[in-house]
């Protein structure tokens, strides 16, 4: 008897996981990683919660801060997804609430609440490259891009920082802010420890690190993220602190009602 | 302005009681934000206005902040019975919000007289899970314009807009109980508010079209403007029901209660204007539009003291409609395009009832809107430039403003207000000697 639980258990664990052992020994297409990559760090865990510190830092060192918490919801893995977030600083932002409905196949729906005024604003987003909140972030950079987007080469097998990781070149398939994208992907956990954006004269212009990797609630999180923009010297560091995930964060506090009255339960 | 002196003053001990109230009880009241601020606006036009080379020189302090009422088995401070506090637990169970903004201001327009002005004061709670409430001095704001409003007749600080004053201050703050409920078919808000009229140029710091003085007026101007007495059947109403369908919302809104605005004649010897009931029902929709935002909003008028339009001292009823476009280009900058059609009802009524040393107003107005922003070096420099052209009055408002974030407390803008028209009695038009270059200087904390 104890002999056919033992057996039953080791089939399930090689169905379960032996697909991805062999791939992950020279199997895995460098789309397979990419899309991978991005279910690790964008949808980890069915909802999150986390307080941001951002630091913009340019070329002479004077420093600006936004910090703010940002709640997310997953609907589907690698499909829709909710953002809402809560700015505590700067002083001229405080309390301004800011939500975002992600589509990966269409325009984000995005909502802004300029407390000042009381008004409701909804804010065109058909620009994903645009900077996010004044930092060398783009609203892409902060929730992701669809695999199919770009052909994928994978390049090699590099080390990292003493970690095994894939490098793999992104090439976009219609005009976008970058030619050219390098990743350097955690072979492990998959979570992006290092990119390069290249420019139309082949000259990396953005570069991002992971600096930080932690596990929040058993969930691998990049804890300290920093984008340098090499050609002007700005840089932008994000610190995640208090992330949890799997909190059950319901579907009503992404609406209209919260963005005017935020939830005081789940932004402190 | 004594009531309001009254009024004010009531607001600022009850302010301080609660907050008194509050610590007494061992509650930590958070801390206060909010900026200090010196504002100039340099006239570039002549007019007969109190004083000839600006309209803006002030300096205001705003202090805001909220306190959250929360736990739930709450005991008193150094008390020694463990009863707890009733009211406290009860507000703490609604989670609720106390919510406090006033600014202290330094006018030197009117030689550096001291004024405190309450801009919130105010408690939102959720007695019940689906329904929320808001008691006391808030803003309120809703309908799909940008500076042009159909159906939020919620009241406004066109002094403030003209002078160069933060975007902030064209909104006036209501004295109101606001009640939402969020059931699954739609959202509902519901306001009930006394009767506030819109702050408008009245010749002492902008001159403005003075029918009885027969053109622009500056302190020549002596018309009295009558409001509705205090009283419970003058109060105002507005209601929003509101829900979206994907990624469109649709909204219907009901108001009752007055013209925000002076229109109408009570008493023309005595040069009495006055604010006559007013009843609107609107509509809107917004949402995505060939890679941009689109918005559509109607609101009818009816103005209920003339609806047949027979009577030539009170404004007829009118038909309002909206449009708008915004759409990002990419690289921060953003274009925005509105156009606004006003139609008077009951036209040749109007006409029909006329004396003939009336002015003549027309039947429909054109405006078109567009704004055009650009941001630079990491969103801390921001360029915008709104314009109000209407081909049918022959009259337009260009407002360009620069601003610069120096870093995150300090903030430069800079800015003008150039109002032109042909005639002296449309709506810009009669702005005409109000143009100014206003400057902004301000510290947030």
């Amino acid at each position: 008897m104890k002999i056919v639980k033992i057996f039953i258990i080791s089939l399930t664990f090689l169905v379960v996981f032996g697909h991805k052992l062999v791939l992950a020994q020279g199997g895995l297409s460098a789309y397979d990683i990419i899309t991978q990559s991005r279910l690790s760090f964008f949808y980890a865990g069915d909802d999150m919660k986390a307080k941001v510190l951002m630091e913009l830092v340019n070329k002479n060192g004077q420093k600006r801060v936004r910090e703010l918490t940002m709640l997310r919801k997953d609907y589907e893995e690698g499909g829709n997804q909710k953002y809402f977030m809560y700015f505590h600083q700067p002083a001229d932002v405080k309390d301004t609430t800011f939500m975002v409905y992600k589509y990966p196949d269409k325009d984000d729906d995005r909502w802004l609440f300029i407390p000042a005024i009381n008004l409701v604003k909804r804010i065109a987003a058909n620009d994903k490259y645009s900077s996010f909140v004044g930092s060398d972030f783009t609203y892409e950079d902060v929730s992701g891009r669809k695999p199919e987007e770009d052909t994928h080469t994978l390049l090699r097998k590099d080390i990292l920082d003493g970690k095994d990781c894939y490098v793999i070149e992104s090439i976009p398939k219609s005009a976008s802010e970058y030619t050219k994208r390098i990743s350097w992907i955690d072979a492990t956990d998959f979570l992006p420890l290092k990119e390069e954006f290249y420019d139309k004269q082949n000259e990396v212009y953005r570069r991002f690190e992971a600096q930080e990797i932690r596990g929040m609630n058993g969930v691998l999180t990049i804890t300290k993220r920093v984008m340098k923009n090499t050609k002007t010297g700005h840089r932008s560091e994000a610190t995640f602190e208090d992330v949890e995930y799997n909190l059950g964060i319901g579907d009503d506090i992404f609406s209209e009602r919260y963005l005017r009255k935020a939830p005081v339960q789940w932004i402190k | 302005m004594d009531k309001i002196r009254i009024r004010t003053l009531f607001m600022i001990i009850m302010s301080g009681a609660l907050f008194f109230n509050l610590e007494e009880v061992g509650a930590d009241v958070s801390k206060f934000h909010g900026f200090a601020e010196m504002d100039y606006g340099a006239k570039v036009s002549d007019d007969n206005t109190k004083r000839d080379n600006f309209n803006l020189l002030e300096q205001r302090l705003q202090l805001k902040t909220m306190y959250t009422f929360e736990g739930e088995n709450y005991e008193p401070r150094g008390v020694h019975s463990h009863k707890p506090n009733v009211v406290y637990g009860y507000l703490a169970e609604k989670s609720s919000v106390l919510n406090f903004k006033g600014d202290f201001t330094v006018d030197e327009y009117f030689s550096g007289k001291t004024d405190f002005e309450l801009r919130e004061l105010n408690i939102t709670l959720t007695p019940y899970r689906l329904m929320d409430a808001q008691f006391g001095r808030q803003i309120i704001t809703w309908g799909t314009g940008d500076y042009l409003f159909v159906n939020d007749l919620f009241p406004k600080d066109y002094i403030s807009f003209f002078i160069g004053r933060d975007d902030e201050y064209l909104k006036k703050p209501s004295d109101a109980m606001k009640l939402s409920f969020y059931p699954s078919p739609a959202n509902v808000d519901f306001v009930v508010s006394p009767f506030e009229p819109n702050t408008i140029p009245e010749g002492d710091r902008l001159s403005f079209f003075d029918s009885f003085q027969g053109g622009i007026a500056g302190v020549n101007s002596d018309r009295d403007l009558l409001e509705p007495p205090l009283q419970l059947s003058n109060n105002e109403y507005a209601l929003r029901i509101y829900r979206n369908f994907e990624s469109n919302e649709l909204a219907f809104y009901y108001f009752r209660g007055f013209d925000k605005n002076p229109t109408s004649y009570k008493d023309e010897a005595a040069r009495q204007l006055f604010y006559p009931r007013l009843d609107v029902y609107g509509t809107s929709l917004r949402g995505p539009t060939s890679g941009g935002i689109g918005n559509i909003e109607f609101g009818y008028y009816n103005s209920r003291e003339d609806s047949g339009g027979n009577n030539r001292l009170i404004a007829n009823s009118l038909f309002k409609v909206l449009t708008g476009y915004e759409k990002d280009l990419g690289s921060d900058l953003k274009i925005g395009l509105q156009y606004l059609y006003e139609q008077t009802s009951d036209y040749g009524n109007y006409k029909a009832n006329l004396l003939p040393t009336d002015f003549v107003f027309d039947e429909s107005r054109h405006l078109l809107a567009q704004r055009i922003t650009k941001l630079y070096k990491n969103q801390t420099i921001a360029v915008s430039l709104f314009n109000f052209y209407s081909p049918s009055n022959r009259d337009g408002y260009v407002r360009p403003t620069a601003s610069y974030n120096i870093s995150d407390q300090w903030k430069a803008t800079l800015g003008a207000n150039l109002p032109w028209g042909e005639d002296d009695l449309t709506e810009f038009g009669q702005m005409k000697r109000n143009k100014n270059v206003f400057f902004r200087a301000r510290y947030s904390f």
